[in-house]
């Protein structure tokens, strides 16, 4: 007597084989039989007409606070998530010492753009070391977790606020790595690193003082367990990113490492890059380096209202630091007409024609109906004022809640985007899930690259699409038991409809601690989602199975 | 399997300065010249940074223009 048989539907196992008609038995949490199943079970699961899938594996985000109290990171789980990475972009919230919190507190809000509320409303901070970290979050998970460590915040636990002053001393460097072998001994699947972000005064991040020493040392560490190294490299400048790709080649011959970079992605302005990108990828591949390029599968979009800070406005420190005041404040300066013309002003003589022009509102609580899907060029035109001053009192008018979307702003061309995410040494993720509350929805890249790039595009097949978001990406990062429906594995399953998978519609909610609010997609045709056999979700609803684990 | 050519870098050393990366990189080069040679090829730190020229232990500094 099996716990469970899903009966009947197309099994995609992982592996990149051709789908089969099939049951799958699970038992104990792991899959017991896949094929034709006689015999019976607990609970059967009808998958007539649907693909049967391993769980998908997210391999970049920042749940590392949400999962503090949603053990589902709602809504990736409804997607067919199955198992996140949190802990990239060298931020973690472990080892973690009381008194550097507010700082990390900083860096999450300002690189990751996450509300404050989030980090103190919500749950105790019962931990400083990452056991402690793994143990508050391993009460309540619904989805699987193998969690990154932050080089930034293992720095900080040495050296203090000397971490984003200095090099360490060789003495430093050796503390270091005792922490990274505590973390990895508690269940860290490897250590990330930025060479780009700043924290929220504009200060470059710990891990950026590195010498090449410090992440060689570090990297050593990884090698004793063969775990991963993610960095963040300097997406912006080609030239850098090929330098970085030869750093990260370097640590994993040496360490035997498998290393990852994101983002990658594909812009029109410089079409070449991920052509120059790859190049340098195989070649690196071929000497025997393990360098894995993650790609996001979604466009570019971010959208913004001038309620709070966004990346948006990265390239225009006053409007930043204007954006950031206190709402009262931020309202008044935008009311200056002094303040305002410099505003204008930092947008150059099209008055922000290029930049904001293009930019559509969106429909929302404050927005005005009859402007919704209009551009903002097209309003500013009707109202007789540049782009950015339209931008400033259109806000105004409705109490700053007007929601602004720019919409493709890199990595959109379907027929482009597909070859590149078929690649076999692309690596697919980058979802930022967890992230970026306001700006775009990190939930539903895996719905997309079904029915972008295999219904509608083609650019890549059923079970190759699978395989990229399970089986590799469990290889890739060495998760033994995840990604493929085989005997013996994790019963992380996914079953949906191959003709209505997608993303759904972006949309606000309004449900982060403090009545924050992030945008969101809800999946669709997704029918059930199993982890560790249990089931997740189904029909549309969330159970209250907590089978999730730390699956390192 | 042999790499392509790709653009010469140094990362700096602790404390080091543009000054100090210019003597070791390009040693045969008239000193001013190359400093300002190494500016003008990282923009990434000597324009794009605030403050403007801080020297990280992270940075790839490039000691030549783009290649090809
Ligand atoms: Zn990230």
């Amino acid at each position: 007597m099996y716990d469970v048989i899903v009966r009947g539907g197309l099994v995609v196992d992982g592996s990149g084989g051709p789908g089969y008609l099939g049951d799958v038995a699970i038992q104990d949490g792991k899959i017991a039989a896949v094929g034709r199943i006689e015999g019976g079970a607990h609970r059967f699961v009808e998958a007539e007409g649907r693909v049967v899938a391993p769980g998908f594996i997210d391999p970049h985000t920042h749940f590392d606070v949400q999962l503090l109290w949603d053990g589902a990171a709602k809504p990736a789980l409804e997607h067919g998530i199955t198992c996140v990475v949190p802990g990239n972009c060298s931020l973690s919230l472990a080892p973690l010492r009381a008194a550097d919190r507010q700082r990390v507190i900083g860096m999450f809000q300002q690189i990751e753009e996450m509300p404050p509320a989030a980090f103190t409303e919500a749950f105790d901070w019962t931990w400083e070391d990452f056991a402690g970290y793994r143990a508050a979050i391993e009460k309540s998970l619904s989805v699987n977790v193998a969690p990154l460590v932050g080089h930034s915040v293992i720095r900080l636990w040495v050296m203090g606020a000397d971490a984003q002053e200095r090099a360490a001393t060789a003495d430093e460097i050796a503390a270091m790595q005792v922490m990274l072998r505590e973390c990895l001994d508690a269940g860290a699947v490897g250590l990330s690193t930025s060479f780009v972000d700043v924290d929220e005064n504009g200060r470059p991040v710990p891990s950026r003082f590195a010498q090449f020493e410090e992440l060689d040392a570090l990297s050593e560490v990884l090698g004793e367990y063969g775990r991963m190294l993610q960095i963040v490299p300097e997406f912006y400048a080609i030239d850098i990113t090929i330098a970085r790709i030869d750093q990260l080649a370097e640590l994993s011959l040496k360490h035997n490492i498998p290393t990852t970079f994101s983002p990658v992605f594909d812009s029109t302005a410089t079409p070449d890059n991920v052509a120059r990108t790859m190049a340098r990828v195989e070649e690196q591949f071929a000497r025997g380096a393990r360098v894995w390029p993650q790609m996001q599968t979604r466009p570019i979009d971010i959208s913004f209202s001038l309620l709070r800070p966004s990346l948006f406005f990265a390239r225009l420190p006053r409007w930043v630091r204007i954006l950031r005041q206190p709402l009262e404040a931020r309202i008044a300066a935008l009311r200056d007409p002094e303040t305002v013309e410099k505003m204008v002003a930092d947008l150059g003589p099209d008055g922000g024609e290029r930049m904001m022009g293009r930019l559509v509102v969106r429909g929302g609580d404050g927005a005005p109906a009859e402007l919704t899907g209009r551009t903002l060029s097209d309003i500013a035109r009707d109202r007789g004022e540049a782009p950015a001053l339209a931008l400033i009192n259109l806000s105004l008018e409705h109490g700053l809640d007007v929601a602004f979307l720019n919409a493709n702003a890199g990595h959109e061309v379907t027929e482009r985007i597909g070859p590149m995410l078929a690649h076999p040494l692309v690596h697919i993720g980058a979802s930022d899930g967890g992230a970026h509350l306001a700006s775009f929805s990190t939930y539903g890249d895996t719905g997309y690259l079904f029915s972008e790039f295999v219904r509608k595009s083609g650019a890549l097949s059923l079970e190759q699409a699978v395989a990229k978001i399970t089986a590799e990406t469990a290889d890739i990062w060495g998760l033994k038991d995840r990604g493929r429906l085989e005997t013996g594995k994790a019963a992380d399953i996914v079953i949906f409809d191959a003709a209505t998978i997608g993303r759904g519609e972006e949309r606000p909610a309004f449900d982060m601690p403090g009545d924050g609010m992030r945008y969101v997609r809800a999946a669709t045709g997704i029918d059930t989602v199993l982890v560790n056999g249990q089931v997740a979700y189904a029909a549309g609803a969330y159970s209250d199975a907590r089978a999730g684990v730390i699956c390192v | 399997m042999t790499l392509s050519l790709q653009r010469r870098f140094v990362t700096p050393g602790p404390g080091e300065t543009v000054e100090e990366i210019a003597a070791r990189a390009l040693p045969d080069q008239d000193q001013g010249a190359a400093v300002d040679a190494i500016r003008s090829w990282n923009l990434h730190i000597f324009a794009m940074r605030r403050p403007p020229g801080l020297l990280l232990g992270s940075d790839v500094v490039f000691v030549e223009p783009p290649v090809g």
